[in-house]
């Protein structure tokens, strides 16, 4: 009897993960499958099977095409921004050029604002944005560059860019602590071998921080994409998709459809689309870890 | 060649001296712009709102404490309370039920572990976006919409992927002979989980604290679909709302979102090493 209860108590271990992730992640992720294949609202509560009609809908609207290419820039500019800018601060940060305690103030400041709810951060760049009396402006005026000035949320061109730059600002200084983790776990005897040989701090960086990091870059790149894909809070607190739908990303696009215009079913479809992007990516990021 | 090497390394050592002054200018405005729109913002808090408008570059001419006194009186104080007894509650069932699947995973012996473990770690792929719809509804139906559980849940269930994988990371490390010793002297898993495991994880226990109250206290898109009253309401959505009755009071609304930073912030600055170790652990092995 005793062997019994052995073999069960490591399942009771396991068990609430389980149970939660069950009821709580697989479970609505797949009904969300099964929704995106419904017709439902809440005026008119009866299921109706309507196959791919709400994809042959989302394809045909030009919203969600705006909202796709709208995440594969945001996603552009954050690999190239968020990987490739943030390494090579993180190099610079690491290489200790500068005295410890201002390097340390560097790095520390660059983080900050990682650490700052999205909504403070939505919020403070809506001030700063602010034509005429924001910050941006304000700098624009004052170094006699006013006629660039524009109404940086407010216009079509320029909104999704906007909440893409405020991005950058808030992850960038994560990324670059994420890197400086990658380049101290680089045995430093490879960069003694090259000091020796008289190698300068470039050389450095490309023959050992550079093949040195590989792996983790590619981890990165992959979390970035991942983040830029599912983005919703930062596009839904500063233009919430407008001016005119021009900054919809797909998770705003699905917010707005379940929530505000009532269309589950075709809302459904929208998540349904921004798992599958994710989850091609997240198996990318499976099998780069399990190649480490 | 090795002439070749030596000369291109002496031309770029000349030019490495003159960078010098270029890199520490670069690292001084990339500070700056990290860290100046924070100190605006607490500047302009201390104005009054015509006052911000004129100069906002200016240090205020009174500082307007009276503004913090309106902002927390209209309401904040609620909204970090709800953030506090969400992220706390998240946050330990998050390490603790991670701890003890990551325990089962690496000490104990039983069938299907591997497929077990791949269920968990799976979650890690499943963007939350993705369930919200369906999840809204689950939450409606168990009878929690609009409750602390709403979000001290779904937080939990989405969390311990990652927080189990970290953990089980640390797990592996310790010597297995350590249980097995006293699994002889005829100490039960949990006793073992508990007096051995759990006190040597301190410190992976304690990142994957932070890096779960940092998840909790800033996650936006539950706590905007699954609770909707003024007293459940976290910081991030609070403070929505809060800038919405406030559109025209700005330097109000900036002493609001100065407080509503504050705790984050002092935790940061004083432990600022701990911090940015722990929130960036798991990323690299």
């Amino acid at each position: 009897m005793s062997s019994r209860i052995h073999r069960i108590v490591p399942y009771l271990f396991v068990l609430p993960p389980l149970i939660l992730l069950a009821v709580f992640v697989y479970g609505p992720a797949f009904e969300n499958v099964i929704f995106s294949l419904h017709s439902w609202s809440s005026i008119n509560p009866d299921w109706e099977f309507v196959g791919l009609r709400n994809y042959r809908q989302l394809f045909a609207n030009p919203v969600f095409w705006v909202s796709l290419s709208n995440n594969t820039l945001y996603a552009v500019i954050s690999v190239i921004v968020q990987v490739f800018v943030a390494l090579g601060i993180a190099a610079v940060l690491s290489a200790g050029i500068f005295r410890p305690r201002l390097n340390t103030f560097f790095r520390t400041s660059v983080f900050l604002p990682a650490i700052l709810p999205v909504t403070v951060v939505g919020l403070l760049w809506q001030l700063i944005y602010q034509p005429s009396i924001g910050l941006i402006d304000q700098f624009l005026f004052s170094t006699g560059l006013g006629n660039l000035s524009r109404v940086w949320l407010g216009e079509e061109q320029t909104a999704i860019y906007a909440i893409i730059l405020v991005s950058q600002w808030q992850w960038t200084g994560y990324m670059v602590a994420l890197f400086m983790v990658a380049i101290a776990a680089i045995p430093t005897d490879l960069y003694e071998a090259l000091e020796m040989e008289g190698a300068t701090r470039i050389q450095q960086f490309r023959y050992v921080t550079l093949p040195g990091v590989r792996e983790s870059t590619l981890i990165f790149t992959v979390i970035t994409i991942f983040g830029a894909f599912k983005v919703f809070d930062i596009v839904w607190v500063m233009t919430a998709g407008g001016p005119n739908r021009a900054s919809e990303v797909l998770g705003t696009h699905m917010y707005r459809s379940a929530f505000r215009d009532d269309v589950v079913g075709y809302s459904s479809a929208v998540a349904t689309v921004i798992f599958v992007i994710t989850i091609c990516v997240g198996i990318v990021q499976l099998m780069l870890q399990r190649d480490e | 060649m090795a002439q070749a090497m030596a000369h291109r390394v002496q031309r770029s050592r000349r030019r490495a001296i003159v960078n010098h002054g270029g890199l520490l200018l670069l690292f001084w405005i990339l500070t700056a712009i990290s860290i100046y729109p924070l100190i605006w913002l607490v500047l302009s808090s201390l104005k009054t709102s015509s006052e911000m408008f004129g100069n906002s570059w200016a240090f205020p001419e009174v500082w307007q404490w009276d503004n913090y006194v309106q902002a927390w009186n209209a309401g904040i104080s609620r909204y970090l309370l709800s953030s506090v007894i969400v992220t706390l509650i998240s946050t330990l069932l998050v390490v603790y039920l991670s701890a003890a699947a990551a325990y089962a995973l690496v000490v104990l012996r039983f069938r299907g572990k591997a497929a077990i473990y791949a269920l968990i770690l799976g979650g890690l792929i499943l963007p939350p976006e993705v369930a919200l719809f369906p999840l809204f509804q689950t939450l409606t139906w168990l009878g929690i919409y609009n409750t602390y559980w709403a979000l001290i849940i779904p937080y939990t269930a989405f969390g311990i992927p990652f927080a189990t994988f970290l953990i089980r990371a640390y797990m592996v490390k310790i010597p297995i002979e350590l249980s097995e010793a006293a699994a002889m002297d005829g100490a039960g898993p949990l006793w073992s989980f508990r007096n051995i495991y759990l006190p040597l994880c301190r410190p992976v226990l304690a990142s994957a604290a932070l890096i779960q109250s940092m998840r909790s206290w800033n996650e936006f898109i539950f706590a905007l679909s699954f609770v909707e009253s003024e007293n459940v309401k976290t910081i991030t959505i609070g403070m929505m709302s809060f800038a919405n009755a406030l559109r025209s009071d700005w330097s109000v609304l900036m002493a609001g979102l100065v407080i509503s930073i504050i705790p984050v912030l002092l935790v940061f600055i004083v432990l600022q090493r701990q911090f940015i170790g722990g929130l960036t652990q798991g990323a690299v092995k």
